[in-house]
């Protein structure tokens, strides 16, 4: 069972901080991965693969590897049979009987199972057992060679299959399949070591059809026919040791583009995308180039490949040698707003090919230093190619994401150490979900991860100088680089790893400088600094006293301690200060240097040198102070919340050199609606010189700024005449002017400035008619034909704008919606949305961004009242066969509506296509909108809360989505958000209460998990009459002892007479529910083993020698087991328990870690071996019963790939359960 | 003899247009050239000695004769063109005639030989005149320094301008406006047909004619569409023209073809683009590109070499 291999693999992690030690008793050293047969139509996949490893103890009798969902046939060691079995516990989470419903329990029991099947814990799915005549060969030390025959059919998870319907053979229907996955998810398709931190060389071999291409690590050595000429083998070759969660396999009948700026980089995508992909990629070389130089390091592989695939996982995925990107990454030089989203991604994806493939981690907790890196490199490409005005804005971007996130959740921890395995422990108890593995994450909070490991990287470059960073990383790879190539001296291959540790110490190595304060800060530590800043202007001293307070008390925030740095524009100058934050000082005084008295000739001299006139009437005649900026340079992970007069923001807005000023700047000035802010702003917006995202967010400042004055505002709406300057005719102002996007800032503002201006509302608060004219206009007159890009975009944001006019419909006594009583202006939008959504049938636009836009404006329309509230609409273009951005659109509208109107139909429909949708994205996608736009919260009553929700949503968590972690971890995020972390509110209480009662004495074990206490009470007012089992449940110990006599004496018979004439889920009277819950634990044994068999019987054919297989699994327990592993899995035979048991011992002895899951198969034996275990009786009773229960489960599923027959099937004497 | 040549040479007209039978004055042109040709045939055989000869011989040295002189006509005046003038002179059909292997020394003395016969010019009959195509005014003079031999100036009315007293639209501000709604009228015509005449949905259940939206329809392949907008094809054909877009309103109508036809147009884009790839590769491998998914696959060893590490 899970808890109990964790402990000294996690001395070992501990350890690993001084060098690497690997979790597993051998070390493998090349893996050959063949595949032999793909079957589009069936969607399955046949081969092998060959293990090679050096046992590095003595006693190897068990060796686990990591597999899921593939079916083992055969498993042959050094040519002999082995036996093996395969145990899953991740595959149903809590097991199916359990009434729990509590999302502590289940994130306890989730990080359990996977830590039970975790490779950095030594842990795997899969366990051989190494034949008795090879023992002695072992106690050698020699060479074994596991040869692992598999198959897959119809993966969930994995690999994806993508086969359109259409007419033609596979290759020209353009069916491919492609590995994906969310972090070592390569379990999936074949079975290995699935570590990153277990490295060996490869050999893959694929057969494929001769239409097909399979593209893969490594470097494709020969192409081969087959005999009879119909396929070919691809063979490839991966010298450089790789972990097996860098492996990535890409087949299809894929046009092949060789890279002509660099030979040996090759691009593969769908038939017909040539075009698009010549010009995608010709970009590729420079990123390639920047990287190279800055790292002085040639790229590590000696080949580079990119496929572009449909219905892609995530848009990129990097594996050794190759990343996988989504083909709606492709676009033509026609397309401009694609261009610079694909080339961040061609980046990102190269970023992490120097780490995050090339250099592996030694354990999770070493992450963040991979995503740092390649984050932080990808950051400096971002500087150098799309400038420092860019870069800056990215990095306020991302720290203002990273800072919301934390305040919201509680904190990301980058480098999270676990001591001892304990729950208490547990460094992030705020979070709903364990962090131990990447398994267990939200997929959000990882995206936060990686957002605050390059965040964190920058601070470290601050204080290091980036010269000493580039340093670090080139010693990195250069240590990498020269472990890589000791081809024989696989002991060498750990240098390839990096570590928290190892990273640190290079760092002080190359920079000599002590950066442990700030990794205590940012990487051990979770949360940001949330500061507070006010001033005053003390005249007679000439000071500024600056108040800086901070706030360390909410959740997700730390105190910060240490320097921080204050620039203070005045009169005479810009002038850095580094103030010294300590525990108790709030105040500092700064001083100033210029007098106020002012100089009307003088330039004022800025940050940058540069010397401007400014108009200095506005200020404060008494103060020299222009403006004041709080580390200007976000060298603090933090919030600033600053008070300045409104005069100041003007300045810094209009003379603030750095963009993330100015954007302060915007931000702060929607509080100060005053005609200076409005003429600020506006200059802003003319001003060619500024940077266009600071002119597009001075839009919607503008716009917003408007509206607080409309009772002041003069002349004509905002932003009207400056676009009617900009971008119309000379001659006729309502008449835009021929598109010409050539130049690319003023096409971004042309986009926004409708968008913003259709933002603005009158003193009726609706949008002004002459601003609708305007935005209407501007469609009308639209010419893009003379244009050199394609203007898809653009319309798709008049649309947009359109919808922004939108304002909720004035209804009188909730009218039906129709079509006489449309407001005329919604009349002319609709109009014009018709005509864009069937202009789009005939002429597709690029991405369909027409449709996209319409649905949403479509939604806007009808949340407003003027159109009637439907969903029928948003579903059908929901449907798998429309393009994915159209189906996200429509499903976002329909999540939005089962919110509005609290429809249960759609919520199951919403449902259904989570579980059952062909495309993980749109999947995974599902559940983070239903997320993020909850139909209801845990505070909220809703019609939509009820049980059959509740079972539904635990059971998609539990079982139903086992084969893609990121799913399944997404489910967990809506049941919380539904929910919350405790039981749903919404459940039924009487008859539950007691079930559940019982088993919150794990609770009492686990200060984790809330104890229910009003749930008692409830159960002991509505049944007054309970007699002495229910006073005993008031008192656990007492508890224990009465149900263990009524369990033992007289469960049996009143169980099975009470449930004849107990109709299904009618209150129970007290006494009985411990009897229930005793019985249905057997009970339900007997149903699942016989559906099982049913199952079985299906595979039958498949399997090769049951008998005996079973028999080789009931022996493998014969030799000692190897320290520290246990295999809590045979426990299912009454007979065979007994010997069993005394392995089982130690499990039970371990610490009450991880709620308790050392249970084992203890209180199993209790139903047939009463009297053995007095010992343990104690507290563990429920939970015990609970346990194995369990454990049946994840046999029962076990067994499923192996396809045996189940020994226990009929075994059970029970009478069927009422529980279900 | 006459007799008879005149009614072959009608009878011949007459296989070739039925009823309009020497009316036409070229064709009287011509056959008075012919009799004439006839009569020296005939002259030219009485003074070798034949008595009489079938009619189909004679006609048959009148064509060989007409042959020769026309083909010596055309030559010559190849020859006098090819020095830049329009009328042949003694030396262009001297040149001829050596060129065509004749013995002009030998000329002078058949022209002069006693038993020659004397033949009547043949009557007078007048050039046919290429009918004038409606002519207009009077066609201008060569002014002097146009040689006189150049053809005549055209009619009148060909190069004159004429004044027309409507001035067109140049205003940018009409044009656009025109355009616009042009385009918008069109636009909206189509999808309306679309919408009547497919499967439609509607945003308010009583209504499904005021905005009809056309129905959305799953595609086999959806990202082709969606990444090859056929939008951007038009754009880059520069010509907005209305008869692509009916072309397709026509495939797009009817529901049943439109896959057909769609994968009709992949297919042909198939074929372009596999071209076009296969170019590629072909240059690539030009400049030799050693890249190893552009080698040759093998062929399989007789016994295939088992795959273990």
């Amino acid at each position: 069972m899970p808890p109990t291999g964790l402990e000294p693999a996690r001395m070992n992690r501990k350890k690993g901080d001084k060098g690497f030690e690997s979790p597993r008793p051998y070390k493998l050293t090349h893996q050959v991965v063949c595949i032999n047969n793909i079957n589009f139509q069936r969607k399955s996949v046949v081969g092998f693969v060959e293990l090679t490893i050096f046992p590095t103890v003595a006693n190897l009798n068990r060796i686990k590897l990591n597999s899921k969902q593939c079916r083992i046939y055969r498993v042959r060691i050094n040519d002999l049979e082995a036996a093996f079995i395969y145990n899953d516990p991740t595959l149903e989470v809590c097991h199916n009987e359990s009434k729990q419903r509590n999302l502590n329990y289940f994130s306890n029991a989730y990080a359990a199972a996977v830590s039970a099947v975790d490779p950095d814990a030594g842990n795997g799915e899969l366990c051989i057992k190494v034949p008795s005549e090879l023992w002695k060969h072992v106690d050698e030390l020699k060479v074994l060679k596991i040869h692992i025959n598999f198959s897959l059919d119809q993966p969930k998870g994995g690999l994806h299959f993508v086969v359109p319907s259409v007419e033609g053979s596979m290759a020209e229907r353009g069916a491919h399949v492609f590995s994906c996955g969310y972090q070592n998810s390569t379990r999936f398709w074949f079975p290995c070591v699935d570590s990153y931190s277990e490295l060996c060389t490869w050999k893959l071999e694929f057969t494929v059809d001769a239409a097909m291409v399979a593209v893969s690590n490594g470097d494709l050595v020969e192409t081969v026919y087959t005999h009879d000429m119909r396929k070919k083998t691809f063979h490839y070759m991966l010298t450089i040791p790789t972990s097996a969660s860098n492996i990535a396999l890409a087949i299809g009948p894929f046009e092949i583009l060789v890279d002509p700026y660099m030979h040996e980089v090759t691009h593969f995508c769908l038939p017909q995308l040539l075009p698009l992909l010549k010009h995608t990629t010709s970009y590729l070389h420079e990123v390639f180039e920047f990287y190279e130089e800055i790292l002085t390091c040639r790229y590590p592989y000696s080949c580079f490949k990119t496929v572009f695939i449909d219905e892609a996982y995530v848009e990129v995925a990097a594996y050794a040698s190759m990343s996988i990107f989504s083909t709606n990454l492709l676009h033509s030089a026609m397309i401009i707003d694609e261009t610079p989203l694909t080339r961040r991604c061609l980046a990102q994806s190269l970023a992490q090919q120097f780490f995050g493939c090339f250099i592996s981690r030694m354990s999770w907790s070493d992450e963040w230093v991979l995503k740092g890196i390649s984050g932080y490199i990808y950051g400096l490409w971002m500087k150098k190619t799309f400038g420092v005005n860019e870069y800056r804005h990215w990095i306020k971007e991302e720290l203002d994401k990273i800072v919301a996130y934390e305040l919201k959740t509680g904190g990301v921890l980058l480098h999270p150490i676990f001591g001892g395995g304990k729950e208490k422990d547990n460094p992030a108890s705020h979070l709903y979900f364990s962090i131990k593995h990447p398994h267990t994450l939200s997929w959000e909070y990882y995206t936060m991860f990686q957002c605050k490991a390059h965040l964190v990287m920058r601070l470290i470059e601050n204080r290091i100088s980036m010269e000493f960073m580039l340093q670090v990383f080139n010693k990195l790879l250069s240590l990498a680089s020269t472990a890589s190539s000791q081809k024989f001296q696989s002991h060498m291959w750990s240098q390839m790893l990096v570590s928290t540790f190892g990273f640190l110490k290079s760092i002080s190595n190359v920079s000599g400088k002590d950066i442990q304060p700030l990794i205590k800060q940012w990487v051990d530590q979770s949360g940001v600094v949330k500061f507070y800043g006010s001033f005053a202007f003390n005249r007679k001293r000439n000071v500024l006293e600056l108040e800086i307070k901070q706030d360390y008390t909410s959740p997700g925030t730390q105190k910060y301690v240490g320097p921080l740095k204050v620039t203070v524009q005045e009169l005479d100058g810009s002038f850095n200060h580094t103030l010294q934050i300590e525990e108790n000082s709030l105040k500092h005084d700064i001083p100033c240097h210029s007098k106020s008295r002012r100089n009307k000739k003088k330039k004022i001299p800025l940050m940058n040198g540069e010397e401007v006139d400014m108009d200095l009437s506005a200020m404060d005649a008494d103060s020299p102070l222009l403006w004041i900026r709080i580390d200007p340079d976000m060298s603090v992970l933090r919030k600033v919340g600053f008070e300045q007069a409104d005069f100041m923001w003007q300045y810094q807005l209009r003379y603030e050199r750095d963009v993330v000023a100015q954007q302060e700047s915007i931000l702060a000035l929607e509080k100060f609606p005053t005609p200076a802010s409005r003429l600020a702003l506006t200059d802003i917006l003319e001003q060619e010189q500024c940077f266009y995202r600071v002119r597009m967010s001075a839009c919607f400042c503008l716009a917003k700024i408007a509206n607080s004055m409309v009772s002041t505002w003069t002349g004509p709406p905002a932003m009207k005449s400056l676009f009617t300057r900009m971008f119309c005719c000379k001659t006729c102002p309502n008449i835009v002017k021929t598109n010409n996007f050539m130049s690319f800032q003023s096409y971004f503002l042309q986009k926004t400035m409708p968008v913003a201006m259709a933002l603005l509302r009158d003193v009726h608060n609706l949008c002004p008619k002459e601003v609708l004219t305007f935005i209407l206009d501007l469609i009308k007159y639209n010419d893009n034909r003379k244009n050199k890009f394609s203007d898809n975009y653009y319309r798709a944001e008049m649309i947009d704008a359109l919808a922004n006019s939108v304002t909720p419909a004035v209804s009188v006594n909730n009218e039906v919606r129709t079509l006489d009583n449309l407001n005329p202006d919604v009349r002319l939008i609709l109009e014009e949305i018709t005509r864009f959504l069937n202009m789009e049938k005939l002429l597709p636009s690029y991405r369909h961004t027409i449709t996209v836009s319409c649905l949403r404006a479509i939604r806007v329309l009808q949340k407003n009242g003027h159109v009637p509230s439907d969903p029928t609409l948003f579903k059908s273009y929901a449907e798998y066969g429309h393009f994915v951005d159209i189906r996200i659109a429509a499903l976002e509208a329909v999540v939005d509506y089962t919110k509005v109107d609290r429809s249960y139909e759609e919520l199951q429909w919403l449902l259904n296509m989570i579980q059952n949708d062909p495309v993980p994205y749109v999947r995974h996608k599902i559940l983070h909108m239903l997320t993020k736009n909850p139909p209801f919260t845990k505070n909220m009553e809703s019609p939509l809360c009820n049980e059959a929700l509740v079972d539904q949503l635990w059971k998609l968590m539990n079982s139903g989505t086992s084969h893609d972690w990121r799913l399944r971890c997404g489910a967990v995020d809506l049941y919380f958000t539904l929910f919350g972390l405790s039981r749903p509110s919404c459940l039924p209480l009487p008859e539950l209460g007691l079930v559940l009662n019982l088993k919150e004495k794990k609770a009492v074990l686990n200060p984790t998990i809330i104890p229910e206490a009003i749930t008692g009470n409830q159960e002991t007012a509505i049944n007054p009459s309970g007699h002495a089992q229910l006073v005993g449940f008031q008192n656990p110990e007492g508890d224990h002892l009465a149900k263990e006599a009524s369990c033992n004496i007289s469960a049996h018979q009143q169980g099975v007479k009470r449930k004849s004439d107990t109709p299904l889920g009618s209150p129970l009277e007290p006494g009985q529910i411990l009897e229930k819950n005793e019985d249905s634990s057997k009970v339900k044994l007997k149903i699942r083993f016989s559906s099982s068999q049913e199952e079985e019987e299906v595979d039958m054919d498949t399997v090769h020698d049951s008998q005996a297989f079973i028999f080789h699994h009931l022996n493998m327990l014969e030799r000692p087991s190897t320290p520290g592993i246990h295999l809590g899995v045979f426990n299912l035979e009454g007979k065979e328990q007994s010997p069993l048991e005394m392995s089982m011992h130690p499990v039970a002895t371990a610490p009450l870690s991880v709620f308790s899951k050392e249970s084992t198969s203890s209180k199993h034996s209790d139903h047939h071996h009463h009297h053995h275990h007095e010992h343990k009786k104690k507290k563990k009773k429920h939970k015990h019963k609970h346990k194995h229960k369990h454990k049946h489960e994840s046999k029962e599923k076990d067994k499923e790939p192996f396809t045996y027959s189940s020994p226990a099937s009929g075994r059970s004497i029970r009478s069927p359960s009422l529980s279900d | 003899m006459a007799d008879t040549t005149a009614s072959a040479g009608a009878g011949s007209s007459g296989m070739r247009s039925g009823s309009k039978q020497s009316t036409n004055p070229a064709d009287n042109y011509h056959l008075a050239r012919r009799r004439t040709l006839q009569v020296v045939v005939s002259s030219l055989l009485t003074e070798a000695g034949f008595e009489s000869a079938e009619k189909a011989s004679v006609e048959t040295l009148t064509e060989m004769l007409q042959s020769y002189i026309s083909e010596i006509g055309r030559s010559a005046k190849s020859y006098c063109e090819h020095t830049a003038r329009t009328q042949p002179t003694l030396s262009d059909i001297v040149v001829t005639l050596v060129e065509m292997g004749f013995n002009v020394d030998t000329l002078p003395a058949y022209a002069k030989r006693s038993q020659r016969m004397v033949i009547t010019a043949p009557p007078v009959t007048n050039q046919p005149v290429t009918p004038k195509a409606l002519t207009a005014g009077q066609n201008r003079p060569h002014p002097p320094h146009i040689p006189s031999h150049f053809p005549e100036f055209p009619d009148p009315h060909t190069y004159i301008k004429t004044p027309t007293y409507r001035e067109p639209v140049s205003d940018y501000q009409v044009l656009r406006e025109k355009a616009a709604s042009q385009r918008r009228d069109v636009e909206r015509a189509l999808t309306r047909f679309m919408a009547k005449t497919g499967e439609t949905q509607s945003l308010f259940k009583d209504d499904v004619s005021t905005f009809p939206l056309i129905a959305a329809r799953p595609f086999t392949i959806p990202y082709l569409t969606a990444l090859l907008p056929s939008e951007l094809e038009m754009q880059q054909m520069e010509e907005t023209d209305s008869s692509e877009q009916e072309e397709q309103t026509d495939t797009e109508n009817l529901p049943l073809h439109i896959s057909t036809d769609d994968s009709g147009a992949e297919k042909e884009n198939t074929s372009v683009l596999q071209q076009n790839s296969l170019s590629g590769s072909r240059s690539g491998e030009e400049s030799l590109i050693d890249n190893p998914y552009l080698r040759p696959v093998k062929k399989p060893k007789i016994r295939r070499k088992k795959s273990l590490s």
